[in-house]
């Protein structure tokens, strides 16, 4: 199996603060990779550091067997590297269309306008929004926009999938057919990493999951696995149950 | 009331709401795309205007060609300037952002003062300037109707741009959600580079054409600053396309009240200050 994202040893500090302390963890390709921990473990900026809004502190990113750590969003983007966000980041005066284009003619460079146009197209497609396709997109449920958010992070064609926090705020029907969508888009051969705070659905999705808390890599491993740790018991599961 | 007087006011406004619109359309893209205001703005317009004048004193090019020159060397100048200055505020307050532009302005202003001193600058002895045409009792000269085709053509063409093209559709993502456009792939800084050298090259077109229309000095572009802050704020800010409209309003009540008024021409000024308080004050009651 090839490696899709190797983090080496990377930190980041916010002044005093380690919010992401010497994480190392290995991404292999097809597979669906979950990372969890308590709020404020760090997740949301191991996902930063990784697709270039954060500059590490220390340590590094490779994407594909390439260096990336002092690489732009946007160069990351161009070498495979998709994301969606838990708080929806869509062009809001465009069409669903038009922001869907917009991914698939700057994700790629050089991609002619006809092609551009196929791939969106195929892009709303899969995330069910062919229908929705003139609807602009600040008139969209909330739903609507995750699906939008990963749609246009697909019309860019990545080899890789950062998914923030898709769930949050979705009914349970609605994160079943999340669910379905993220199995589908694995199933086009897209590797997916995500953040997720509900336990069903990491269960349900992750093929294996690495557990953070305090910035610092608690445990990896199967579900199964990690969820019978007593560290990762004591530290998340423990107290999410209290609750 | 003269009839003739009003229509001619009104034709005069129109004819001037062209130019108008160029240079605020500029400004507006800058605020729009960049998130920058920009009060050098029309210290760009000033530099088109100067540059078109010592290209004709210098080499007699005529100013219809400095066009063609001038369009480029302010694309040029926008460019050096961002990268120099601007990219490095795009995090700052916007008060140091401001006063960063502010202090662009008054250096070009200074530096055009020490090289072309204080005295109106005219482009004499170009044969198209003194034709006009008599419709009704109302005069319409050739240059302000050169030149209002000319910035109409031109803000059409980036509404088109803006709207039907790749780097308009990046504009146009980068100014609705930055870190969005910068994950699917935009290289937003490249963005503001190209919407901030455009914003200058569009000012510094409208230059070329006021140094005809008018001889202007080396504080026209405050006068211009002024007039493009005004249409944008009516237009609402970062609004490009609205701007069109705004210019329009904005133009003729300038014209109205510089003919219409008794000693109407001292108060043209007075006209953009009132329109951008009026403006200001009534959003803010509805904010309220």
């Amino acid at each position: 199996m090839s490696v899709v994202i190797r983090a080496t040893a990377l930190a980041k500090h916010f002044g005093g603060l380690a919010a992401v302390d010497d994480v190392s963890f290995e991404v292999e390709a097809g597979e669906i990779f979950a990372i969890i921990g308590p709020n404020g473990a760090g997740k949301t900026t191991i996902l930063n550091l990784v697709s270039g809004l954060l500059t590490p502190t220390a340590g590094r990113v490779e994407l594909l067997g390439r260096d990336v750590t002092a690489a732009s969003p946007a160069q990351r983007c161009h070498a495979g590297l998709g994301r969606a966000f838990q708080v929806v980041q869509p062009f809001p005066e465009m069409t669903l269309r038009e922001n869907v284009l917009v991914g698939a003619l700057f994700g790629t460079p050089g991609l002619s306008r006809a092609d551009a146009e196929h791939r969106a197209d195929e892009a709303l497609e899969v995330t069910g929004l062919t229908a929705l396709s003139a609807v602009d997109a600040e008139d969209l449920t909330l739903m609507q926009e995750k699906r939008l958010e990963i749609a246009r992070a697909l019309a860019t064609k990545p080899s890789v999938l950062l998914l923030d926090e898709v769930m949050a705020g979705l009914r349970p029907a609605e994160a079943r057919d999340a669910i379905g969508l993220v199995k589908a888009v694995r199933d086009q051969g897209v590797t997916i990493v995500f953040i997720e705070h509900v336990m069903p659905v990491v269960r349900d999705l992750a093929d294996r999951v690495l557990v953070m808390d305090h910035g610092k890599v608690l445990t990896e491993g199967r579900y199964a696995e990690v969820t019978q740790d007593a560290r990762v018991i004591e530290a998340y599961l423990g107290k999410e149950d209290a609750a | 009331m003269d009839t003739t007087l009003l229509v001619q006011a009104l034709v005069s406004g129109v004819l001037a709401a062209g130019l108008y619109a160029l240079v605020s359309v500029g400004l507006a893209l800058a605020i729009g795309v960049i998130g920058i205001v920009n009060f050098a703005h029309g210290e760009f317009f000033m530099v088109g205007a100067f540059l078109a004048y010592q290209l004709f004193v210098t080499f007699g090019i005529d100013p219809v060609w400095s066009l063609f020159i001038v369009a480029p060397a302010l694309f040029a100048l926008g460019g050096v300037i961002y990268t120099s200055t601007i990219r490095f505020v795009l995090k700052a307050p916007e008060l140091n952002q401001m006063l960063l532009t502010f202090g662009i302005g008054i250096i070009l202003q200074n530096l055009a003062l020490l090289i072309w001193g204080g005295d109106p600058r005219t482009i004499a002895g170009i044969s198209y300037r003194g034709i006009g045409y008599q419709i009704g009792g109302v005069s319409i000269g050739l240059v302000p109707l050169a030149s209002f085709v000319i910035s109409l053509v031109l803000v059409l063409g980036l509404y088109w741009m803006l709207s039907s093209t790749p780097l308009g559709r990046a504009m146009r993502a980068v100014a609705q959600n930055r870190t969005g456009a910068a994950l699917v792939g935009l290289e937003v800084n490249r963005v503001y580079l190209v919407a901030f050298a455009l914003s200058a090259l569009l000012a510094g077109i409208g230059g070329v054409m006021i140094a005809v229309i008018q001889s202007p000095t080396p504080v026209v572009g405050f006068a211009f600053t002024l007039k493009a802050f005004a249409i944008v704020v009516v237009a609402g800010l970062g609004n490009v396309r609205g701007i069109l409209f705004a210019a329009l309003f904005v133009a003729v009540a300038e014209s109205l009240v510089a003919t219409m008024v008794p000693n109407g021409d001292t108060l043209r000024n007075a006209v953009f200050f009132a329109i951008i308080f009026a403006v200001l004050i009534r959003r803010s009651w509805r904010t309220v």
